[in-house]
Order: structure tokens, then sequence, then C-alpha cells
């Protein structure tokens, strides 16, 4: 869901930035389309006619040149064909990378974990080099054969990351059988956001959550799987396994929960929103510092907590898919996405951490629980569904 | 040439009428395409803002039920005692109403009374489920305290109403409305010392009330509702809506760019014409109106929008174009053939004057010309009619003075008779005739005798007078074909071709001679006078004119040695 929001914000970002890298292409097309309206469709009246002559002409003559600049590059240049999130692979920043290893890069956008399981799924992975991917949806790829291992030694940028994300072995899903499937990009966790007037001291726990002193002033988010994986997590239990036997306390706690909110939130602008007027002293910062910052621009005076039982946070890394064609160019592509410049690129225009510099809000020794695919995301839908529609406690634990 | 001006002419005049006509077509048509457009464009704004009013008086309507069910006395009475002995009867009571309401209004699909206490607990829910009305009993009722449209309601006055946002009902139950656009329609229950002890709550599938709506809309008419920042809510592509459940926002402001300006406020409505938006793919006009709901307070609002494909407004300009065309492609041929009528028109006198001008100019021949017109090219005509006929008389008198020069130059003044040159030229053409034919002619040389003293004594004038006088006998003594000529001073000569003898020559020669001897009668003086004829024959005298010549002036200087008055026939 977070990152959902996120790609649909950097869509938009991103969107600007392609359309300036695919701009030759465009006007290519439109140009050829342009006559059409001309034929087909006298303008109203003789201004917007000769306006339009005067575009089709500028048009054309632009088209004319992008196409015979087009033509020009040698066509035996190699292609490197990437898969990624809005906002990953800009076109400026993968010029840069054409320019340093004098090759093509073909960026493709793909905008949910469907979508990118179906396009690197559909041809064993033949269509595309190298891809980003969450931890948790990694695990379906190394199952399928679809990624292949990295070497290390290619990707010298890994040296520099920060030292939560060079112990790869601490990220669960990364590696398999010593074989390290993935590199570490970018990442958000989801921490507590809390009005500093309405608190002496910041919030700790995520239990504050619970608590009857802040009742019907606390924001949840809408989710299943997290507010299940937060209440195992309260309940000392593992985020993303909750035993048979304990999904009932689990339910229970999500029932507390419910009557100790103000609300559910699902949009980040609606828990500004309902911050400013409903006197919010807390909220489950599902957009993680983006959501932060957002309330500080709303003038909101609050502050931002990763709680002592840790913060679920969700990392996208860069795979290499099975059916590259040169998996070293692939992890060269992997190596420059890593660059401090580039990384820094990610963290200025989109908001999000990189792994290369320390945010300067984040304390190293915050607990960050990378997500990982949990027991049984459908049971966790359908209690859910239930627990946020108001069934009450009696009639939700029937066996 | 003549071909160039003519066919510049008629291309001018050609080419003139076709763009006129072409233009006039042109803005004709382009203008009325305007005002069709613009027509369009007002009704679907018409319409689109008569639906939001609809719209409002419908939400006012469903307001005043909820307004209604509020102040029951009966509501209250549960949400003050919901544990007291009379809660169930009430309870059936309120459902009874509840299920009154849902039967007459399809649109509606959920009726509750809300608890202000009990985490939001239901009291009374009655469902719409698949068109049966279902009391919902005790256990499956749920705890709503969570949901905006409870804690927002529980903050209002008694009388007001709370309009939730549009979304997708995800509230798990027995309902027709699950997972469908709902709007909820809540009014606060408030005790006497004000104190909120609850909420009814009506549910409005949001799809049946725009059905309701749009009935009398026409079908080509596509409906469009988008909450205040933009997000679709309803679609014509169901797919559409309600993207941000799907994580993947959809706004109108992407598929309608101007309507961004009433989102931002600046505008309470918008018409706009996808045309100038440069799809090609449906091409329509829309328009969108913003609907504020509710108190200004809570600043809710949603844009309802129409749209209209922009083929069925163009079809019409479409056929009004194809017959402008046709009428401007009979007027570019009626053009044509009034330049070529014209140029003809033009060309043709201007034709005729060539033609008379060669036929003067080679043969002085004056040809007609178009003088009966009163234009231009008449007066041209009148002109040139003028020169031709100066140009004649001009030649006509030249030609009269060179024929008198020329007669001059060949006769003797006085007599009139052929001179000397005129004479020997037709003696030589006479010569070289005889020779041919192998004929004969006489040269006759004729002197007056004693002239010399008549012109001395009576004066030259009398003298003249005489020589007239002698020169019209000898003629008449002459054949017309004989040539009589003056020589000079009193001497004459005769041409007499085709003799068949000196004989004949010595008679016309005799003739002469007695004709000449009788008297004059000069101004009443009677003179006397005589002849002295030397006669020379071809070929038997001289075979050249000066061989007879000088036989001739021999015979005659015999004639006067003779004594004059007498013929002599040359003797040689």
């Amino acid at each position: 869901m977070g990152r959902q929001f996120l790609s649909g914000q950097a869509h938009d970002f991103l969107f600007i930035n392609h359309a300036l890298a695919s701009t030759p292409r465009n006007v290519l097309f439109e140009s050829l389309n342009a006559s059409a309206p001309l034929e087909t469709a006298p303008y109203p009246d003789h201004r917007l006619f000769a306006h339009a002559i005067r575009h089709f002409i500028h048009r054309l003559i632009t088209a004319l040149i992008v196409f015979i600049i087009l033509c020009a590059p040698v066509h035996a240049v190699e292609t490197l064909r990437v898969l990624a999130w809005p906002g990953y692979a800009d076109g400026d920043l993968a010029k840069e990378f054409e320019k340093r290893h004098n090759v093509h890069v073909e960026v493709s956008i793909v905008g949910s974990d469907e979508a990118l399981q179906r396009k690197i799924g559909a041809n064993q992975g033949g269509d595309f080099d190298v891809f980003a991917v969450n931890t948790a949806e990694l695990q379906h790829y190394i199952d399928d054969n679809l990624v292949v291992p990295l070497q290390l030694s290619n990707i010298p940028n890994t040296l520099n990351q920060l030292p939560r994300f060079r112990n790869l072995h601490g990220i669960p899903g990364i590696t398999r059988q010593n074989k390290v499937f993935a590199i570490p990009y970018t990442y958000s966790e989801m921490g507590l956001i809390y009005d500093r007037k309405q608190f002496d001291a910041a919030p700790t726990s995520l239990a504050v959550m619970w608590d009857a002193r802040y009742q019907g002033r606390v924001l949840a988010f809408d989710t299943s799987s997290h507010n299940f994986s937060i209440a195992s997590l309260l309940l000392g239990g593992s985020p993303f396994h909750i035993d048979e036997k304990e999904f009932g306390k689990a339910v229970e706690k999500l029932i507390a929960l419910r009557r100790n909110v103000l609300t559910f939130y699902t949009l980040p602008e609606e828990s500004v929103e309902l911050f400013r007027e409903h006197s919010v002293a807390v909220l489950f910062a599902n957009y993680g510092r983006q959501q932060f910052k957002q309330l500080r621009d709303a003038g909101a005076d609050v502050g931002y907590v990763i709680p002592s039982e840790g913060a679920l946070a969700w990392l996208d890394c860069w795979a290499v898919s099975r059916g590259a064609k040169n998996q070293r160019l692939a992890e060269n592509w992997i190596n420059y996405m890593l660059d401090t410049s580039v990384s820094r690129e990610l963290t200025l225009r989109q908001g999000l951490s990189n792994t290369i510099e320390p945010d300067p809000l984040a304390n190293n020794a915050d607990k960050i629980i990378w997500l990982e695919p949990v027991e049984d995301s459908k049971r966790r839908t359908v209690l859910w569904s239930r627990i946020i529609s108001g069934d009450l406690p009696e009639k939700l634990l029937l066996p | 040439m003549k071909s160039s001006i003519g066919l510049r002419l008629a291309m001018l005049l050609a080419v003139f009428g076709i763009l006129a006509s072409g233009l006039t077509g042109y803005y004709s048509y382009s203008s009325s395409r305007a005002m069709l457009l613009a027509a369009a464009e007002r009704d679907l704004l018409t319409a689109t803002r008569v639906l939001s009013r609809n719209m409002l008086v419908s939400l006012g309507a469903i307001g005043k039920d909820a307004k209604l069910l509020a102040v029951l006395p009966r509501t209250t009475k549960i949400l003050m005692g919901p544990n007291s002995a009379t809660a169930e009867d009430d309870t059936k009571v309120v459902a009874t109403v509840f299920k009154a309401m849902l039967s007459t209004h399809p649109e509606y699909f959920q009726i509750r009374l809300i608890s202000a206490d009990m985490h939001g607990l239901e009291l009374v829910r009655v469902d719409r489920d698949e068109n049966v009305l279902t009391r919902v009993l005790a256990g499956d009722l749920q705890e709503k305290a969570h949901y905006p449209y409870v804690f927002e309601s529980l903050r209002l006055k008694r009388g007001e109403i709370h309009l939730s946002k549009i979304a997708i009902n995800h509230e798990v139950g027995a309902h027709s409305g699950l997972n469908k656009p709902t709007l909820r329609i809540a009014s606060p229950v408030i005790a006497d010392d004000g104190k909120p002890l609850g909420l009814i709550v009506i549910n409005i599938d949001l799809d049946s009330l725009f059905a309701l709506l749009k009935a009398d809309l026409p079908a080509v008419y596509k409906l469009y509702l988008t909450n205040e920042l933009g997000d679709f809510l309803i679609h014509p592509d169901p797919r559409e809506a309600f993207g941000f459940e799907r994580g993947r926002r959809t706004l109108v402001q992407d598929a309608f760019e101007p309507v961004s300006a009433v989102i931002e406020g600046k505008h309470e409505t918008i018409v706009m014409n996808i045309d100038a938006a440069r799809k090609q793919q449906n091409r329509l006009i829309a328009a969108f109106v913003r609907l504020p709901l509710g108190d200004t307070a809570a600043k809710r609002s949603v844009i309802i929008g129409l749209s209209q494909p922009l083929e069925n407004i163009v079809l019409e300009a479409t056929r009004l174009g194809r017959y402008i065309l046709h009428v401007v492609l009979v007027f570019s041929g009626l053009a044509l053939i009034l330049a070529a009528m014209v140029s003809r028109a033009v060309t043709r006198p201007l034709n005729e004057m060539v033609k008379a001008i060669k036929n003067f100019s080679k043969e002085k021949v004056i040809s007609k010309l178009p003088l009966g017109r009163n234009d231009e090219i008449g007066l041209l005509a009148h002109s040139f009619h003028d020169m031709q006929m100066e140009i004649m008389t001009h030649l006509s008198e030249l030609k009269e003075s060179r024929l008198i020069l020329e007669h001059t130059a060949k006769h003797d003044p006085l007599t009139g008779l052929p001179n000397r040159t005129l004479f020997y030229d037709r003696l030589q053409q006479a010569i070289i005739q005889a020779k041919r034919d192998k004929t004969s002619l006489a040269l006759m040389l004729i002197d007056l005798d004693e002239f010399k003293p008549i012109n001395d004594t009576l004066g030259h004038h009398i003298g003249d007078l005489l020589l007239k006088e002698a020169a019209n006998r000898m003629c008449d003594c002459v054949r017309e074909s004989d040539t009589v000529a003056r020589l000079g001073g009193d001497e004459f000569v005769v041409l007499l071709p085709l003799i068949d003898g000196q004989r004949d020559a010595m008679m016309v020669a005799e003739k002469i001679r007695l004709a000449i001897k009788q008297s004059f009668n000069i101004e009443n003086q009677y003179l006397i006078t005589s002849a002295s004829i030397g006669i020379a024959v071809y070929p038997e005298h001289g075979c050249d004119e000066t061989q007879l010549s000088v036989s001739a002036d021999n015979a005659m200087y015999l004639a006067k040695r003779g004594g004059r008055n007498r013929v002599h026939l040359c003797q040689n």
C-alpha cells in the first residue's frame, strides 16, 4: 500500500523526466499524426488554422532533425533493458550511464508488484536484464529461478553502502544458500508521527496507539498485513508469522486498536486533514518520512520516531534477471545506481532514503524490520475487513 | 499573344471566382461549425447544471429523510435506554419505519441508528439485500465509531446533515451496497441537554442515484463524477473510477486538463472542447460543474461532468460542409464558364480589330469593325475606323496627283496629245509588235506650213489655239488605234500600226492634209494653213524607230521642198 502511494507520487515526477527522455520519438509520431486534424476537421477559425499549420511545420522540421539524429548513431550498440519503479531510473541518469558504458539503456516502468511479476515472468526473464524488486517479493523470483546470483566484486559501490545494507545476510530474503540475489537500493520505514504539543517526551512504543489516554486521537492505517504484524510484534511474536493459536489474540488486539483510534486512513492527504481537524496525538506513518514531511509542511508541530519494537520497512533492491544478455553490464548498472551522486538524486527527487548516505533524522540503532512474506495474507485480509467493518469480538472470535 | 491575353484574363477571373466562392464556403462552414459547437457546449453545460441541481435537490430530500428519522421520539428513546424493557419494541417500530423508507427509495440500501456510546454500536439496522429488506439482529450489529461519518456527524448540531465522502463501501455485512460506490448521509440525534446520543445514517447507492438523475438525459451524454481532488468516482469506463482504491489515482484533470481550474476553485463551471486538447481519439465536448455539498465549513464538494462525442455535433457541421462544398464546386464551375465567356467577350472584338488592321495594312480593305459598342473597345474601333478613312482619302489624293503627274510627263500640255516620250515608247512597241506579226506600220511626220508667221503676227495665243484645232482635226482623221502626237512647235507625228500597205498610209495622210487645208476659225479670224507630210513605212523604210524617223523626216523635208501642202512617201 505504502509503496503504491509512493509510486503514484513518483509517477508524476517520473512522467516529466520520462517524457523528456522520450521526446524525440514522441515528436516523430505525433507529427506524423498531426496531419490528420487538418484533413478531417478544419479548425474553427483561421487563427487556429494558421497556428496549426505553423505548429505542424515546426513539428515536421523538428521531427526531421530528430529523425536524422536518431538515424545517425550506429545500430550495433548493446542495449541494457531496465525494468524499474517510477523515479528509479530517470532519463538523465540513464543517459549518463549510456555515456559511461557506450550502451543504449531502455527503461521500462512498472507500477505494481503484480505487473512486475507479469513482466519478468513473461519470457523466463528474457525481456529484461535488470529490475527493481522489494525483498518480500524477491522470494518468488528466487523460488521460480528468475534471478541469478550476483558477483559482488563487480559492484564495488556496495562497499560504500551504510553498514546496515552491507551486511546482506542480516537482511532476510536477499541471500539464499550464501548466494546474493539482490542489492538494496532504497527503503522506507513506517515509524510513528506524534504531536509534540500532546507529548512531553516522544512515545517509544507502538503501544501508544492502544493507550486509552489518546482514545479517539490515534490514526492507524487501513491495511491488513501491517496491522497484524504490529499486533503480533506487540504481543511478542514474529510480525510475519503468526501462529494459529495466536491469531485470536492478534484479532483481539486489533479490535482494541479499532476502539482506540479516531479512524483508519488510506491516503497521506487524508491523514494530514484528520490530524489537523481532530487534534490527533499520534499516527502510524505508513508512508514514512515522506508523510512526516508532508505534515510538517502543513504546519503541524510533529515528531517522528522509530518505535522500540522496530519499524516495518520495505526495501527495494536491484536484481539481475535469468534472461540477462550481459550480466556484467547489468551489474555495472547496479553499481552505477549506488554511485553517491545517483543515489542522492533519488533522495532529492523522490524523498526516498538511499543506502549510501545516512538519513540525518535516522539513528543507526533504530530497529528496522524488513518486510517479508506473511504466513497467510488472504486470511489476514478477510479478518481485517471484518475487524474494520466493526464486527463484535464475540462474533469475530467464533471458531 | 492573342491566346495568352485571353488565357491570362480567363485564368485570373477563374482563380478569383474560385477563391471567392471557396473562401466564402470555408468561412460559412467554419462559422456554422463553431456556432453548432457553441450551441452544443451551451446545451451540455445547461444539462450539467440541471443535473447538479437535481442532485442537490435529491440530496436535500435524503437529508430531510435522515433528519425526520433523527427526530422520531422513539429513536431518542432507544438511544437513551438501549437496555430498557421497551427497547425491543421500539427497535421493531423504528426498523419498520426504516423498511418503509427503504421500500420507497430504491437508491437507499441501508438505514441505521448508531449509538454515540458503545464504540458506535449499531442499534437498529435495516439492509437491502438483493431486493429483500433485512433487519440485522443484535449479534450481527457492528461498531462504527471509527468511521468518519459517525464521528463527524456527532459533532453536528440537531437538524444538521453530514454528507460523507463518496467511497467504495467495504463494510462487511448483509447488504447489496458492498463494494459499491456509496454516499452516506447522516444526521445526529441530540438529547435535550445538547448531548449527542447517536445518529441516523442513510447509505445511498451512488449508481442507482445517478441512474435516476440521468434518466432524462440523452443516451449519448456520458456522466462523470469526481471528488474535490479530482479522483473519478463515476466514469463511463468503470475501470477509471475509484483508482485510489487500487493505489493508482485516476484524476479528472489528467483526462480533462481544463478542469484543474475548477478543482483549484478558479471557476465554478467549465466547458471544454477536447478537440483543442489534441486528442485524436474520443474527441468530445465536456462540461463540468462544481457542486458544494453540505455546509460551506465542511468544504466538501463534488464535480459533476457530462461529455458528448464531438462526432455527433460535427456530423451536422460535416453535412453542412459537404453541402457547402457542392455549392462551392458549382460556383467554381460557373466562375470558370463566366471567366471563359468574359475573356471571349473581351478578346473577340480585339481579335476582330486585329484582323481588320491586318486586312487593311495588307490589302487596304476596310473590314467590319465593332463600331456598335459604346465602351472603350467601341471607342478604339471608332478611332481606328476614322484613321482608316483618313488614310484612304490621303491615298486616293496621292494616286490622283500621281496620275496627273504621269499624264503630264507623257502628254503635250497644249493639245493633250502624247508627247515625244510617249510616242516613241508606243512606236517602239508597235515596231516590236509588227516585227513579230510581220505586219506593216506607218510613221507620219506632219509639219504645219507657214505657222511661224501666224504665231508672230497674231500672237502665241492664237497660235496655240490653231495648234489645238489642227491636233483635233488630225485626230479625227485617224483610227482609234492610231496615235497622234505633238513633237514640239508645229511638228506632229502620227503612228498607224497594222496597215495593209503604203496606200493606206497615203490615204490617211491625204485625209489629214485636206483637213488641215480647211480654214480655221480662231476667235472669229479665218486662218489658212497647210501641212507637209512625210511618210515612212515599216519595214520598207526602216527596221527600227530611228531609221523610220530619219526616213519620215527625209520624206517630210522632201514634201516641204516640193512646195508644201503635200504628202511625200519615202522613196527609199
